[in-house]
């Protein structure tokens, strides 16, 4: 996989995604979350990954909004003055805040996960100290996914090669009935090819808690560094006024 | 034995698997720049001993080993490991070819340049340079096997340690194989390899331990171990003489009614084409090598017959059926096929349950479907173990139960993809057994790089080169 974030030390997209899930949260509402999506779909599309940002984010935050109105309707407040069955404005607008933040910060994150390599992600976290163990993790989840499926298919590969109807046009019915195949050398499989995986990992004098080099380092220009600083003062500055106006808040309610 | 420093010094009194001993009073020295090859029949205790001396048994493999295990030449690690099965190899840490065997090095923690001219060293040796930009999961067994050996190699140990290396290598590929340990060996590197092929054995090795029931039965050269008459282990078998050598089937000169046609076929995988043009003519009651360079498209031709590749143009036919846009399952009543890495082939809980899927799927009733998959455990010699798990047989069990499975539902055409990988003598001897009853109720094809076994099975050989048929004839053992 290759995006125009390729271009850059993956620690830098991830401290601007970092902080700019954070920032939705704590920013003023309803606009900081509004300019935090925006931005970041802007940036999926420059990266060439807008599409896949978007629809990942709208797979979040459209059920959250009809899930957050279904409950104002179901369970309405006792004062409530307008009809039953219809969703108040106020909340329906708190429904929006709540999914418009979290849209923002799927969209932040996602323009990471979609654009960013994990492999490429992990040396560069390597390079600045992440332990072997905690990088093969993070790359052993990741593929956690694609190995099942992969080994799904090698399975049903095997039975259909055997005479059992699967794939395309098969019915409800014989894809249950398929299943109890399936799963068994599944998961038997799973486990054995972890142990596998261990077995292959000590032969390559894998060292859990040691340090690793690369093959090819990931670039870090001292302009990328000083940006990435410019973002973490920026954020601690933001949390800390946030922080300030809280205390401030309780100190004239009291 | 020489008197060049030793990379392996190993006394074991005995090693054990959940109580079941494996190895019994080995004792085994190798010197820097030597070759040892361990023989033995399946289950002679070989890997285990392999995985002994690259001191990877008792860590992530858990064993009871009572004995000791020294590498005086000490380095991390003391010892490289190639396993029998490449796929076994992949860490995963790496997305392509390249990033794989660069793994070993970067655990090292050496810089970028080191890392860089291990890579390329390793996979010059490993005759695999041109595959650095593949993913590994998109090579065939062959390729991977190269690649195997060249994450091994990145890793500079003064040991290597190698457990059937040559299994699913193209001769070709053998041979440049054989040439690199040679120039390890030369250049200092102690060499241990466990391997099925007793002729390459024979030429590489400098002296030979040969195993049964896990205790050291023979050792010393290679023609005197490997080459005895009578064999000293019948089921190993022994390295085949001159007189073994002329091509034992003639072509077949009988007029036979075809079985499977192909006309035109062309396949692949997303934009890389892999079968191009193919036309093809099988005869009823013939048995057909196909032969070709690692990658060429055995195994791709024979996931299009059975219907797991798609064509992209021409025809499949078996007898009079057109199996051309026939789904897979259906295939399956005319068709079988044995898979390359047969482990990923077996599901069920027992030997017998699995071979008795095919044909209750097929509608056959439960005995029916009992007296077929018992005749075809018979063949290939796993009657007897009907209750076992598939999942614990020795690898070499699980391939012939596969061939077993396949057997069992009776298609009129088979193909078995490596069927003698990591096989002995007596292994060998079960597939050609099984291979002579699908001979008498229709036709089979064996993808192999093992030409003995090709020419002492088979009719005649379909070479493939790059997608295309380049030769039909006779089988030759000559490299070329």
């Amino acid at each position: 996989m290759t995006s125009a974030l390729d271009r850059w030390n993956p620690l830098t997209p991830l401290a601007a995604a970092i902080a700019l899930v954070v920032v939705a949260f704590i920013g003023p509402q309803p606009w900081t979350p509004v300019v935090v999506l925006a931005v970041a779909l802007l940036v999926a599309a420059a990266s060439g990954i807008g599409g896949k940002v978007a629809a990942l984010t709208m797979l979040v935050a459209l059920p959250t909004f009809v899930l957050l109105v279904l409950v104002d309707v179901a369970f309405p407040d006792a004062s409530a003055s307008h009809a039953r069955w219809v969703p108040s404005m106020a909340s329906t607008l708190d429904a929006l805040a709540i999914s418009l933040r979290l849209g923002a910060a799927i969209a932040a994150l996602g323009v990471i996960v979609v654009g960013v390599a994990p492999r490429r992600l992990t040396r560069a976290l390597a390079a600045k100290g992440l332990p072997a163990w905690a990088a093969y993790l993070v790359i052993a989840s990741l593929e956690a996914v694609p190995e099942a499926r992969r080994r799904a298919d090698d399975v049903i590969d095997a039975q259909r090669c055997r005479g059992v109807a699967m794939g395309k046009g098969t019915g409800v019915r014989g894809r249950l009935r398929a299943l109890p195949a399936l799963a068994g050398p599944l998961i038997v499989g799973l486990v054995t090819e972890s142990e596998e995986r261990a077995l292959a990992l000590d032969a390559r004098a894998f060292e859990p808690g040691a340090r690793r080099t690369a093959l090819a380092p990931i670039g870090d220009t001292r302009g990328e560094q000083w940006a990435r600083r410019v973002i973490w003062l920026a954020l601690a500055t933001a949390i800390a006024w946030r922080l300030w106006e809280f205390v401030h808040t309780l100190s004239i309610v009291s | 034995m020489s008197a060049s420093p030793l990379a392996l010094s190993l006394r074991l009194r005995s090693v054990a698997y959940d109580g079941r001993v494996a190895l019994r009073d080995v004792a085994l020295d190798i010197s820097r720049a030597e070759i040892v090859g361990i023989a033995g029949h399946v289950g002679a205790g070989k890997s285990t001993l392999a995985l002994a001396a690259a001191g990877l048994l008792g860590r992530s493999l858990p064993a009871a080993i009572d004995g000791t295990i020294h590498h005086p030449l000490g380095g991390r690690p003391p010892a490289a490991f190639v396993f029998a099965n490449p796929s076994t190899q992949l860490t995963e840490l790496g997305e392509t070819v390249e990033e794989e065997v660069a793994v070993g090095p970067e655990n090292q923690a050496l810089s970028s340049p080191l890392i860089r001219a291990r890579v390329d060293r390793a996979l010059a040796l490993a005759n695999a340079s041109p595959l650095a930009a593949r993913l590994p999961r998109d090579l065939s067994g062959g390729e991977l096997q190269r690649v195997a050996l060249a994450s091994a190699l990145a890793l500079d140990a003064p040991l290597i340690v190698l457990d059937e290396p040559t299994a699913q290598l193209d001769p070709e590929a053998a041979a440049h194989f054989a040439s690199a340990l040679r120039s390890l060996r030369d250049s200092g590197v102690a060499i241990l390899i466990v391997e099925q092929n007793l002729e390459l054995l024979a030429s590489l090795a400098d002296r030979v331990i040969l195993l049964a029931d896990g205790a050291i039965l023979a050792s010393g050269a290679p023609r005197e171990v490997l080459g005895h008459t009578p064999p000293l282990d019948a089921r190993l078998g022994a390295l085949p003489t001159r007189d073994d050598r002329g091509p034992r089937r003639l072509v077949a000169q009988i007029e036979r009614a075809p079985l499977l046609t192909i006309h035109s076929l062309s396949a692949g995988y997303d934009e890389r084409v892999v079968l191009q043009n193919l036309s093809l003519t099988i005869g009823d009651g013939e048995v057909v090598a196909w032969l070709g360079k690692n990658g060429a498209g055995k195994s791709t031709l024979a996931r299009t017959i059975m219907g797991l590749v798609t064509a992209r143009a021409g025809r499949i036919g078996v007898a009079s059926t057109d199996l051309t846009t026939m789904p897979v399952h259906e295939r399956a009543r005319f068709v079988g096929l044995v898979f390359q890495d047969p482990r990923r082939q077996l599901f069920s809980r027992t030997i017998l349950e699995e071979v008795m899927f095919g044909p209750r799927t097929l509608g056959a009733n439960r005995h029916a479907a009992l007296a077929q998959g018992r005749e075809a455990l018979a063949v290939v010699g796993l009657d007897g173990r009907e209750s076992e798990h598939p999942g614990d047989l020795a690898p070499q069990l699980q391939r012939r139960l596969a061939i077993a499975s396949a057997l069992a539902s009776q298609p009129r055409f088979l193909m078995l993809d490596e069927p003698t990988a990591g096989q002995d003598a007596e292994g060998r001897g079960f597939i050609a057994a099984a291979l002579e009853l699908q001979r008498s109720r229709g036709a089979a094809a064996v993808i192999t790089h093992d030409l003995e076994f090709a020419q002492a099975t088979c009719d005649h050989n379909v070479t493939i080169d790059s997608g295309h048929l380049s030769n039909i004839g006779r089988i030759s053992l000559d490299p070329d």
